[in-house]
């Protein structure tokens, strides 16, 4: 079986399987692409749950506590937003010292009237992007 | 602690100090510019105290936009009413301005139009970058 590899730092990642026919090689890459995307886990209500990291919106501090926000759920973590930040990869974005943001789910910015941009998120989650972490936002959107 | 309140306070205790600092820089002009410009300790102390209180409130003032369930009318009133009392009292505290009506009457409409040039040039600053991300954005998906 043919295999290629495309290192490109500005694609968005995949594994692209052409095969014949199902196998139980194509079902362990499946099973290896599907684990290594879920990289960690949240905690609620007493229920842990594996979270991927392309479902996951965002994470956000609230009340002293770290949480990390899917399209309708909201998952406690036990890492520190610092530590997120360090382990997570350029799908995610800082925008204020309490809040990252996945840019893919990103659906868009508005302009605030003091001086402040906003980012507005698929689920309707909406933050403020400080005057810090604009440098940053820019860069990582290719400004 | 609400969570508006708690940034409110943070951002009041981050940036006041920058108060009394433009307060002595302005001072230090006065003394330079002016022959016979003198303050009293007392004077000294009660600009330190309210500028500080100003720029406390300035500063924490910032946080009215971030009100979701606030409207943009009522975000922009409530930030104008703060920032315009603040300074108001500030003023007439240091008797900077005497307080007489037609005084305080040129202040409103000085300060009415110095916040909305600052206003709109921010805004139409801002609304510009965030016409350039979405555009990237777009571009993106």
């Amino acid at each position: 079986m043919k295999c290629t590899v495309v290192i490109d730092p500005a694609a968005e990642e995949e594994v692209l399987i052409r095969a014949k026919q199902h196998s139980t090689l194509v079902e362990d890459i499946e099973t290896l692409v599907r684990e290594s995307d879920t990289d960690l886990i949240g905690y609620r209500d007493g229920e842990i749950a594996p979270l991927k990291l392309a479902e996951i919106y965002c994470f956000f501090a609230e009340g002293g506590k770290i949480y990390a926000q899917t399209v309708s759920e909201k998952w406690q973590m036990k890492q520190r937003l610092y530590a997120l930040e360090a382990m997570l990869d350029h799908r995610f974005v800082k925008i204020n010292q309490s809040c990252i943001v996945n840019v893919r789910h990103i659906k868009c910015f508005q302009n605030s009237f003091v001086g402040g941009l906003t980012v507005t998120l698929q689920n309707g989650y909406r933050d403020y992007v400080s005057r810090r972490q604009l440098k940053s936002v820019k860069e990582r959107m290719g400004l | 602690m609400n969570h508006y309140l708690k940034s409110f306070l943070q951002r009041g205790i981050a940036f006041g100090g920058f108060g009394p600092i433009v307060a002595g820089i302005v001072f230090a002009i006065l003394e330079l510019t002016l022959p016979d410009f003198s303050l009293g300790g007392g004077q000294v102390l009660l600009a330190i105290l309210s500028t500080y209180l100003l720029a406390f409130v300035q500063a924490g003032a910032s946080i009215f936009n971030q009100i979701e369930d606030w409207p943009l009318p009522l975000s922009v009133g409530v930030h104008f009413l703060t920032l315009f009392t603040a300074y108001s009292l500030c003023y007439m505290a240091n008797s900077w301005i005497p307080f007489e009506p037609m005084v305080l009457l040129i202040f409103a409409g000085a300060f009415i139009l110095t916040y909305a040039i600052v206003w709109l040039t921010v805004f139409f600053c801002v609304r510009h970058t965030a016409k350039r991300l979405n555009a990237k954005l777009n571009t993106k998906k």
